[in-house]
């Protein structure tokens, strides 16, 4: 391309980057992505790092993490994660400590942490004058030298991640830390990035030149910064004086509105094209379908850039792989990337880059209430705003704040009582003349004067699902302080809006619902968690169905393992065709998701720890909907479901409020009746699409019991253990679902069932669920334990 | 009934009354033209009626999406409504049937007025758990209809109960009070002068001609449904009550509903006839025939069964301290302090408190007293059902299901369009049919006791 256009300005702007983790080593042409192996690691330290969820490759990180800590015996070990965030992430949900700070201080927290490991004998070459700047702080002492004594405990054994909003400095200090703590080729090691165009939130070349009036043609493929561009760069002014513009997009979107041609773009699911892993290993994108709406693929409109020859996005990848396979043999190693997915032994061999120690300084003055910080954070499911017209990920639940449909000001309860702020209350946000008008939501365990504002809401072309929901927060996010800014005036108007939320009470209120241990309390009490309830002998007037012969499902949900994301919510949707009902079904509590995750604060108002716990269909044996239903249209099978049969319900509800978990859900209106044929098109062709006034819940995805039960019978053998995997337990990126037959001793789900920590939930009341849960397990460090859970 | 009770019991009835007073009295309402303030009366509730089938029509329309409903408050209103027209259906056939058997012959000049309103309150309370469903074209499937598909109800099921349990005690109370109406259809048809009238009460009368056999038939056939209702009476709100005890649900799952249940819808049931004799007496200017004795004697049942629910109140707070259940406990304290908290002292206020007033004399036999009361009563019983069904529902085992339930325009539109029904039904009642029951009030008489000729002669 450089070739052909030489004039041509090239520039990557990406509204949520970690361009910060990867580029601050000697030599500013490369840069290295970290490859972080949380498996290895006994004591990790977050630094405002979401690494489990929002941050790149957060499914491989929440994988290995819960490989790190899975216990099956009291005798097995597990990780400790440290966290130090200003908001409250499911990271630090997962923490054993976290610590509350604000984001501005992050770097001074580091600066005291690395004078801590200095002082405990660890060789880290720092500036002089460090100890004079960053020794004098308010952070709690007690806290961090327990931190580091435990660091340095697990020499080789430890990492520390830096969230990548974080400034460069912070990720520099952190880097020096993970060498000094032997770290590097252990639990961190590099891979060299070969990027043409490395993605920024800074370089705002394009908009200054375009006010300048020096671009005459500009070509924009992807991105939508006419909506997520700093508010300083004036996208939408500069695009005026560009005589020619294109915006190759999926969506006709804020930005395709403002060009003079928009190109439609075929989804990477309609389309050919190639990537490289974080750790470098090459894969070729493989289209599931011919583009439906006749888009072109990016592949295709770069080529004809460059060349000016139309040519088949499939043609274009295979040139390119020819050249990476070499010539001979071609089309069999080419058919084996394609069956595989991805070029074997291909990855990046590790590198280890220099470090650097610039010029850093930290802010040391706490934010407070004259100038609260604000801390932009990329959605959890929206991100920075693309997914916004998907309907799933609207009405997925935010997991800690539960919201949904909306986004809100996350701030603490202290900080709402001294900006005399209400919750809900719209408040006003100004800097300068940007303006951002949102609810606030009181989130406990948000760092004081510490604001979070989620992107990706208050788009305007986002589509029929993602127009005006929620406030855009880019509204007032200015490129020299694009992740922790402050405002110049916040205050409230109010104004109360409540956003949709799935649950409104946090507190567990002493019930034994999630069931969680420290390590030692485990070690000493192995079966604390069924000791929790005491209950008369459980004995039913019904008899016992036989189950001697067949199977007989079950599962088990491993609550040390699960992290709260809410990938089972959405596999189960769309895997069961569950609808998507709105805002305003939402707000009135009609949900549908057959599995929610019940989030639960526990601990103090201020800085509480937050649990998880995901909760379907328990397929209780003696099922309180089953004896209920007037019409028996919800009946037990002989492998133990309760099963719901559709076209027999006649919708009295009765089932549900008998339901001690109340994860029926109920068709209140015809949410199915008006879906387009491309909606259509979406359902899963195995399971029924539900109509009004019917009730509906998780089937232990029968469909796809049923699927494997007869290609068994059909080779003549049993369903092998294994074979089926719900829809929940495909998507969880922590392995936290185990599914099976329970008849089977042999399985994976019995061997489970056969945990210490299993327990029933609701047991006491003889309903006999088939699903069970494995025992929180937290591991904090002894030298902290006496003090409250966590210090603040 | 003279001589030496007549000194304990005052008269039945009052004023000078002669057989032929008593026919000319209650036959003439249906017989002459209709007061303008019935036309009145009638053309507001019969709005009503229409806001009725409107919402009904909504609801059908578009779904029960329409109310205020939840996941996890799946039943609202409509079942609060049920249990509550139910439970005011009750004092009808209590009225008639147990104060029969008991001989208690005060019941005479208000049983069929109960009666009637027992029939359209059950009227009432029947639309509420058809409509409530989600799928109201197929609700016949809760029938045991065999059918094609060999589907079979759920035995097991209370709702399945209750259709059985509210339909009988329909049909009894429909039969018990046509039986009733026999001998005064009789005196209708010979009264009337219009033909099709003649031939309406002429058919609807089956024949009577008040001989010996007749009334010797009649009564047995009377006494044999007094019989049979009796149990109903007990039954049909035990049955009502499974809905909530047989869940698992705190503060449903208790054994104290039954009989608790069949207090409350007497006290609320005698509440209503309160409300309604009180305007009708008036209207009609039958203060001579139900008297403020029969007046007062329906308080007295108030006081009783107002202290019974009391009672129950207390007991269900004992026993959720006592059972060392903490999903039981925290049900109740939520009750008295939670989210609902308004609504539960609304109920106590109404259903505890105003009865007490029922202790003094002067108070029990106040018109405006107990026509306020009873409507408090009324309010109050039907907050007892929205406590008992909102509030459990709301707040149950898992804190993150809980939520809030309020009503929407369409569950106010659907419950204030049921009293349409009922007062149109009953309206028309009381234009067309005699709503005071002739030949039974006749019996009280002095004039009725064979041996009054004989002055001072015993009663045989």
């Amino acid at each position: 391309m450089k070739k052909t256009f030489p004039k041509a300005v090239f520039s990557c702007y990406e509204p949520v980057s970690d361009e910060r983790i990867r580029s601050f080593f000697a030599g500013d042409d490369k840069s290295f992505q970290p490859l972080y192996h949380f498996e290895r690691a006994q004591v990790v330290l977050s630094l405002d790092s979401d690494f489990l969820l929002t941050e790149p490759d957060s499914a491989v990180h929440a994988a290995k993490f819960a490989e790190a800590r899975h216990i099956e015996n009291p005798g097995d070990h597990m990780n400790r994660l440290y966290v130090v965030e200003s908001g409250f992430s499911v990271t630090g949900g997962m923490a054993d400590h976290r610590l509350r700070v604000q984001s501005r201080l992050i770097g001074a927290f580091a600066a005291a942490l690395t004078l801590e490991l200095k002082a405990q004998g660890l060789r880290i070459n720092l500036p002089v004058k460090f100890g004079e700047l960053y020794g004098n702080h308010s952070f709690d002492r007690k806290w961090i030298s327990a931190l580091a004594a435990d660091l340095v405990e697990n020499i080789n054994k430890c990492l520390i991640v830096g969230g990548p909003h974080l400034p460069r400095p912070v990720h520099e200090l952190v880097y020096m830390m993970n060498i000094a703590l032997g770290g590097i080729g252990e639990t961190l090691t590099f891979s060299e990035r070969q990027d043409t165009l490395k993605p920024s939130h800074y370089d705002s070349r394009i908009a200054s030149l375009a006010k300048d009036g020096k671009i005459s043609s500009l070509i924009i493929l992807g991105g939508n910064p006419a909506y997520n561009a700093p508010i300083d760069w004036d996208f939408a002014e500069a695009l005026k004086k560009i005589e020619h513009s294109v915006h190759v997009s999926q969506y006709l979107d804020e930005t395709s509105r403002l060009t003079e041609w928009h190109i439609p773009q075929a989804h990477n699911l309609e389309s050919w094209g190639d990537a490289r892993a974080a750790d470098g290993t090459a894969s070729i994108i493989q289209p599931l379908i011919a583009p439906l709406f006749g888009g072109r693929g990016k592949v295709e409109v770069l080529k004809l850039l460059a060349t000016g020859r139309e040519e088949r996005d499939y043609n274009v990848v295979r040139e390119t792989w020819q050249t990476i396979l070499g010539g001979g043999d071609f089309e069999n190693r080419w058919r084996k990337v394609l069956h595989e997915g991805f070029l074997d032994g291909s990855a990046s061999t590790s590198v280890t880059p220099a470090a650097v120690l610039d010029e850093i300084s930290f802010p040391t003055d706490a934010a407070g209430i004259t100038n609260p910080e604000i801390v932009f954070r990329p959605s959890p499911a929206l991100y920075d705003g693309r997914f916004a017209n998907n309907g799933w990920l609207q009405e997925l639940p935010d997991p800690v704040t539960k919201l949904a449909w909306d986004n809100a000001a996350l701030i603490s309860p202290r900080t709402a009582r001294e900006l005399n702020l209400k919750n809900g209350e719209i408040t006003r946000f100004e800097y300068e003349d940007h303006k951002l008008e949102i609810p606030v939501w009181i989130l406990s365990g948000q760092a004081d004067f510490s604001i979070t504002l989620p992107l990706g809401y208050g788009r305007t072309s986002a589509g029929r699902v993602g127009n005006n929901v929620g406030s855009n927060t880019y509204a007032i996010r200015r490129s020299e302080a694009p992740c922790i800014a402050t405002t110049s005036r916040i205050y409230g108007t109010g104004k109360i809006y409540i956003p949709a939320n799935t649950q409104d009470h946090n507190s567990m209120h002493g019930r034994p619902i999630i069931r969680e241990a420290t390590l030692k309390k485990y070690k000493a009490n192995p079966e604390f968690a069924r000791e929790l309830v005491e209950h008369p002998p459980l004995k039913s007037i019904y008899p016992d169905h036989d189950y001697s012969k067949g199977y007989q499902w079950g599962m088990v949900i491993d609550l040390n393992r699960c992290i709260g994301c809410g990938a089972c919510t959405i596999g189960c949707q769309s895997e069961n065709n569950v609808p998507i009902v709105g805002r305003d079904q939402v707000s009135r509590g009609r949900e549908m998701h057959w599995l929610r995750i019940d989030r639960y604060f526990t601990g103090g108002i201020e800085n509480p720890r937050m649990v998880h716990q995901p909760v379907a269909c328990q397929h209780c044996e003696n099922a309180p909907c089953e004896s209920v239903c007037p019409v028996a249209a919800t009946v037990h099978d002989k492998e133990g479901l309760n099963n719901m049969t559709y076209n027999r319900c006649i919708g009295t509800r009765y089932c549900s409020n008998n339901c001690p978990y109340k994860v029926r859900r109920f068709n209140f209106f015809n949410y199915t009746g008006r879906m387009s044929e491309i909606v259509k098109m979406a359902q899963n062709p195995d399971v029924t699409v539900r109509s009004r006034g019917i009730m509906e819940k998780c089937s232990f995805c029968l469909q796809r019991i049923s699927r494997a039960k007869l290609k068994a019978k059909k080779e003549g053998r049993r369903v092998a253990d294994g074979e089926i995997i719900t829809a929940c337990q495909q998507a969880c990126p922590t392995k936290a679902i185990q599914f099976g037959n329970i008849n089977d001793i042999e399985s994976e789900v019995t061997r489970w069932k056969k945990i210490d920590r299993n327990y029933e939930l609701l047991a006491e009341f003889n309903v006999r669920p088939r699903n069970s849960y494995l025992a929180k397990i937290s591991n904090p460090n002894p030298a902290l334990i006496s003090d409250k859970p966590v210090a603040g | 009934m003279s001589g030496e009770t007549a000194h304990i019991e005052p008269p039945l009835a009052g004023g000078v009354q002669t057989l032929g007073s008593i026919t000319e009295k209650i036959s003439s309402i249906a017989e002459r033209k209709a007061p303008r303030l019935w036309y009145l009366a009638f053309g507001a509730a019969f709005s009503l009626l229409l806001v009725l089938i409107g919402s009904i029509g909504y609801l059908v329309f578009e779904g029960v999406g329409i109310w205020g409903l939840n996941n996890p408050v799946g039943w609202g209103w409509a079942i609060i409504n049920f249990v509550w027209w139910v439970g005011i259906g009750h004092a009808g056939t209590l009225i008639s049937a147990i104060l029969f058997l008991l001989r208690q012959r005060w019941r005479t000049s208000i049983n069929r007025f109960a009666e009637a309103m027992t029939l359209f309150a059950v009227c009432c309370a029947l639309i509420f758990p058809a409509i409530h469903v989600g799928r109201i074209w197929v609700v016949y499937w809760m029938f045991p209809i065999p059918n094609q598909m060999a589907m079979w109800p759920n035995f097991r099921s209370p709702l399945l109960w209750d259709v059985f349990a509210v339909s009988t005690y329909f049909t009894a109370s429909l039969l018990f009070w046509f039986t009733g109406l026999i001998p005064d259809l009789a005196t209708f048809r010979d009264r009337a002068e219009a033909r099709i009238k003649k031939i309406i009460f002429g058919v609807l009368a089956l024949g009577w001609r008040g001989g010996n056999r007749q009334w010797k038939h009649y009564e047995l056939a009377y006494l044999l449904l007094a019989g049979i209702s009796t149990p109903l009476v007990l039954s049909v709100h035990s049955v009502v009550s499974t809905d909530f005890a047989v869940s698992i649900l705190p503060g449903w799952h208790t054994t104290i509903f039954p009989p608790y249940f069949v207090a409350g819808a007497i006290f609320s049931g005698f509440a209503m006839v309160v409300t309604l004799t009180t305007i009708a007496r008036k209207i009609f200017g039958l203060q001579d025939i139900i008297t403020i004795n029969h007046m007062e004697k329906m308080n007295k049942v108030m006081l009783l069964t107002g202290m019974m629910v009391g009672y129950a109140y207390s007991m269900e707070f004992f026993i959720a301290w006592y059972s060392g259940n903490i999903y039981e406990q925290f049900a109740f304290i939520n009750r008295a302090f939670g989210q609902y908290a308004w609504a539960y002292w609304i109920m106590i206020s109404c259903n505890v408190f105003v009865p007490q007033l029922f202790w003094f004399k002067k108070l029990r036999r106040s018109i405006p007293v107990m026509f306020t009361a009873s409507i408090l009563i009324n309010i109050g019983m039907w907050f007892e059902r929205f406590v008992i069904v909102v509030s459990s529902l709301a707040q149950d085992f898992l804190p993150a299901n809980w939520d809030y339930y309020s009503p929407t325009i369409w569950d106010i539109s659907t419950f204030v369009g049921s009293f349409g029904l009922f007062f149109t039904l009953f309206l028309l009642f009381i234009r067309f049919l005699p709503m005071i029951s002739m030949a039974e009030v006749k019996g009280v008489l002095p004039q009725a006791d064979v041996h009054y000729h004989e002055a001072g002669g015993e009663r045989g």
